[in-house]
């Protein structure tokens, strides 16, 4: 064995030491232990010593002798840096492709927490940057709860003033503010004592949270700057921040009870218990009912608006519904009127006359139970003056416009407020709303009466339908007097046929009105083509009215009368058995005279063909037809929605 | 005579062997261990021992010409076993146990000791072994018969039955403070160089086996000074010498005798590392400086033997590999006692005697900080 004279004893110590290591550790390790015990005060003895553990990967000893080291060499720059190391492993602990820090981390569980402590303390009070100096805080209480109730109200000060001065701070999703609400926050929760904050802070703490939950829900996805932040159950967790707040500002515990068999509708009903047992002396400054409430309203909210778009399977477009004014047939059995008789209790109960509100199949109906609760808490936030004030306020801080939109529109729908639906409708300009603005003013106007401004809107909305092509709805009507909502599914024929129904509804009531025309009835015939036989009933007093004129002259018949069951009708009134009503169809026999019966042999004749040709034409696609019916003859359908017609 | 003793007598021999010693030993109990004893019951005590428990004499107190069959011995071990078992005081026990086996017929019934506590061992009662610490430590633990007795043991369990390990690996668990009076007396057994016509070397189970021991309990050298056994009243209390300074003798010496092995290596790390956790104590107490010095003469013997042969010259004798090996044991071993302070005696003496060994760079280093301590004290 050759030894190096000139090198000095600790030296050769820790020499030895290293090079037995590899061919017997036994040996390396009575080396270690001699280095140690002869150095005690040598920090590069005892460093090395933990280096040489280190490497052979002894977690135990290692943990021993940095313990030694972190009491001892405090100020050495080296063990700074292995300090530092460690808690860089501390934080990505999941990180288990690094060795070296899977090592620190198994090591730092094998020192002792007197240790682990002191080391978290030291290193975050002697940290310069403050983002890592609250990671390092929260890293200690996570592992130390029992320094949550010292240093808890301490790391909160400090995030609240450093999000202040932060570059991003005025975005409520900033990393400090995560840090506040996504981990410190859910961790001074799981803390039973009760920590020091004054209630001021409580709730600003909570505000702090909301703004941050529903900045992150998407609700101004332009605020959001860090995408990697990536949050499992924003809900969950939000519910959880009210629930820790809540539980410290001494809240209802039902009201602030999210988590077992938590339902909107128990909950809902454990509001109205709430405002049942207040007296109006209730404290305005207790904010409890405005916070729980809209939270929840926001909650349902939320719930409601990704009702109206429900998750599609795998390949299709996913299908959105929109709330429109439907109709009602008395002539009907009333489903809904059945339904309430069988509780007789009821039956004194307003709720008859409101609304009835369908949805295209079963499996939507939470979308109408969504949007009833919703309505529930809209009503409760305006029925005081209070309650609205400081909802106005949160709103303008948390800036709720875009979820609030289509629920405001669909609540004035439903109350029947047109004037506010259509002020809200004006409102909207996004390229993407726009089919949904024409519908929905479409429906309004219609229900205003002004028939004749009907038209615009629809011709505007014609050319935005979507390409998703859909089915026919046999929903759009239902019995009874009330009125009907219904959710609309946004497809190419769902929505055209509803804009069709309400343009053939238009003709007919305004020709009801005024006077009957070949022109408006003509229409009407088309119209009714689409879902045939749903308007059926509509034919027969028209047909009655064609008998007692002895003539009917519609010119587009040609081009837009293809359904053969009126085709057949208006044959029959043309033949002798039926009347021998005089056919005006053709524009071109128009100029003629029509004269003796002799005379007419060639025009009958042309006639004839004429509806066998149309006969031909029944399986034709009536949506390109009835779409190009309305884009084409725009003018002629205006002049049968007009006040002024002249009756012929 | 008092007639009370006659009756006692006469009644046991009215009883066969067996049955008469386990009515003996209920005497006895009641002789030795009540409130008040006296010299007279200890004497008539010791005459049941031999008369009726271990047969030696007859009624007229005349050595036996028939000793204890096979047989016999095999049923007083069991009434032994079962005597003690059943006695619930821990000073009771060691007050029959420590009559039993001492003085001047200790020598006699060595071999029913020896057989009697392998049983305890294999069966086993820590009861019975915490009695016979108690007894190798009022012995002496490394005394002559307290070496026997292990030698004895060893033959049982490291030679007869070598293939099971189990019952003994798991003794430390059983009786920690027999464990280590049992290894202070082993360790004085081999590599006992003041017997110098056959030095005996430990069988490798023995010594893989206190390996293994030391190895898994830090405290279990000083198991027996931790804990002292309950006595007789007015029995002074011997202090046990832990095995460290014994073992570490075998760690030194292994490799100029040329027995090196992976388990002597092991072994010495343990021992340091027993050391570490040596509890402190004021004055110190668990290693005597003098036993250190053991391993002194036999290095010089070995360097002047090799010397005397004239193989090698003395540069290569010097730094021969077995016996640096051997002197950084030693350093290592002295500068970790000396640092965590568990060593009493005459520390100056045993650093004097050191300065003697040949030239290793950790001694010197060791010898040095002592020297400089002792000048900044």
């Amino acid at each position: 064995m050759e030894i190096d004279l000139e090198i000095s004893d600790e030296e050769y110590v820790i020499q030895r030491a290293k090079e037995s290591f590899k061919n017997n550790p036994a040996a390396a390790k009575a080396w270690m232990i001699t280095a140690k015990i002869m150095y005690p005060n040598n920090f590069g003895v005892q460093f090395e010593a933990y280096q040489i553990e280190k490497n052979a990967g002894h977690i135990k000893e290692a943990a021993k002798c940095f313990s030694d080291l972190t009491i001892k060499f405090q100020q050495q720059p080296e063990l700074w840096k292995e300090i530092e190391k460690l808690t860089v492993a501390l934080r990505a602990e999941s990180d288990n492709n690094d060795e070296e820090k899977q090592f620190l981390c198994e090591m730092f569980r094998h020192l002792s927490s007197d240790v682990q402590h002191k080391l978290l303390l030291f290193t975050a009070d002697h940290c310069e940057d403050t983002m890592e100096h609250c990671r390092l805080l929260l890293l200690l209480l996570q592992r130390f709860p029992t320094a949550i109730s010292s240093n808890g109200p301490r790391l909160v000060d400090t995030l609240i003033s450093a999000e202040k001065h932060s570059v991003d701070g005025h975005f409520p999703v900033n990393p400090y503010r995560k840090l506040l609400v996504c981990d410190l926050l859910p961790l001074l929760a799981s803390e039973k004592v009760k920590v020091d904050l004054s209630s001021k802070l409580l709730q600003k703490l909570l505000h702090k949270a909301i703004e941050f939950y529903f900045c992150y829900l998407g609700l101004n996805t332009s605020a959001i700057q860090d995408t990697e932040t990536k949050i499992e159950d924003p809900w969950t967790s939000l519910f959880g921040v009210i629930e820790f707040i809540g539980g410290q500002l001494n809240w209802e515990p039902y009201l602030i009870n999210f988590s077992t068999n938590w339902s909107k509708e128990t909950y809902w009903q454990k509001i109205v218990m709430f405002c049942q047992s207040k007296t109006k002396n209730y404290p305005l400054e207790d904010k409890q009912l405005l916070f729980c409430l809209s939270i929840f309203f926001v909650h349902c909210l939320f719930e409601y608006n990704s009702s109206l778009t429900p998750e599609s399977s795998p390949g299709q477009v996913p299908t959105t519904f929109i709330m429109v004014e439907a109709f009602s047939d008395s002539t009907l059995p009333n489903l809904t009127e059945t339904k309430s008789k069988k509780r007789k209790s009821d039956v004194d109960m307003p709720h008859i006359s409101a609304p009835c509100v369908t949805v295209e199949k079963p499996q939507f109906k939470n979308i109408q139970n969504n949007f009833l609760v919703c309505m529930n808490c809209w009503d409760l936030l305006n029925s005081s003056e209070n309650l609205r004030r400081e909802f106005i306020k949160l709103n303008a801080h948390l800036k709720l416009d875009p979820l609030l939109s289509g629920f405001v529109i669909d609540y004035a729908l439903y109350k029947g407020l047109y004037d506010e639906s259509l002020m809200f409708l004006h409102k909207i300009t996004d390229s993407s709303l726009l089919l949904q603005r024409y519908i929905r003013e479409t429906a309004i106007l219609y229900g205003k009466k002004n028939y004749s401004y009907c038209l615009e809107p629809i011709t505007l909305a014609l050319p935005l339908l979507p390409s998703n092509e859909g089915i026919l709805s046999s929903n759009l009507i239902v019995g009874g007097n009330q009125k009907h909502l219904h959710y609309l599914p946004l497809t190419r024929i769902a929505v055209l046929q509803y804009l069709v129904k309400i343009l053939v509804r238009c003709i007919k009531e305004n020709m009801q009105q005024q006077s009957y025309t070949d022109l408006a009835i003509g229409h009407i015939f088309t119209l009714t083509q689409l879902d045939w036989p749903q308007d059926e009933d509509f034919i027969p007093p028209l047909l009655e009215k064609i008998k007692q004129n002895r003539t009917f002259q519609y010119h587009l018949f040609q081009s837009y009368i293809i359904n053969v069951d009126i085709l057949e009708e208006l044959t029959y009134l043309w033949t002798s058995q039926g009347g021998q009503i005089q056919l005006d169809i053709l524009p071109h026999l128009g100029q003629r005279r029509i004269g003796t019966r002799g005379a007419d042999k060639g025009v009958k004749e042309e006639i004839k063909q004429a509806i066998r040709r149309q006969i031909s034409r029944s399986n034709e696609k009536l949506d390109d037809l009835l779409i190009s019916f309305i884009l084409n003859e725009r003018a002629q359908i205006l002049q049968t929605l007009n006040k002024l017609t002249f009756s012929m | 005579m008092s007639s009370t003793e006659v009756n006692l007598k006469q009644g046991l021999r009215k009883l066969e062997y067996p049955i008469c010693a386990k009515e003996a030993l209920y005497k006895i109990f009641d002789l030795i261990c009540s409130r008040i004893t006296s010299i007279k019951n200890m004497d008539l005590a010791l005459d049941l021992m031999a008369e009726f428990v271990f047969y030696e004499v007859d009624r007229r107190g005349h050595k036996r010409a028939q000793q204890l069959s096979s047989l016999q011995e095999l049923q007083l071990i069991k009434i032994l076993y079962e005597y003690f078992n059943s006695i619930s005081s821990e000073s009771g026990r060691n007050t029959v146990f420590l009559s039993l086996f001492s003085g001047t017929t200790l020598s006699l019934r060595l071999g029913i000791l020896t057989k009697f506590i392998s049983t305890a061992i294999g069966i086993p009662s820590s009861k019975i072994l915490s009695s016979a610490s108690a007894w190798m430590q009022q012995l002496g633990n490394a005394s002559p018969n307290s070496c026997k007795f292990a030698e004895g043991i060893i033959q049982d369990y490291f030679y007869f039955y070598v293939s099971s390990t189990e019952k003994i690996t798991v003794l430390p668990q059983i009786s920690p403070q027999f464990t280590a009076n049992f290894m202070t007396a082993v360790a004085e057994n081999y590599f006992n160089t003041t017997n110098k016509r056959d030095v005996c070397f430990p069988p490798k189970v023995l010594l893989e086996t206190i390996t293994l021991w030391i190895s898994e309990s830090t405290s279990l050298c000083v198991a027996a000074q931790q804990k002292q056994a309950m006595l007789p009243p007015g029995a002074i209390a011997m202090e046990a010498t832990t095995p460290i300074a014994g073992l570490l003798k075998w760690c030194i010496l292994s490799p100029i005798f040329k027995q090196e092995n992976t388990f002597y290596n092991n072994l010495h790390l343990a021992l340091l590392n027993s050391i570490m956790e040596i509890p402190k104590a004021v004055p110190p107490k668990a290693i005597y400086a003098q036993h250190l010095t053991v391993s002194i003469n036999p290095i010089l013997a070995y360097v002047n033997d090799l010397k005397n042969r004239q193989e090698k010259k003395l540069d290569q004798i010097l730094h021969e590999d077995s016996l640096q090996l051997a002197l950084d044991r030693f350093a290592q071993a002295i500068q970790v006692i000396s640092s965590v302070n568990a060593m009493y005696g005459h520390v100056d003496d045993l650093f004097h005697q050191l300065k003697l060994l040949p030239f290793n760079k950790l001694m010197s280093i060791v010898l040095n900080n002592y020297k400089n301590k002792v000048v900044i004290l």
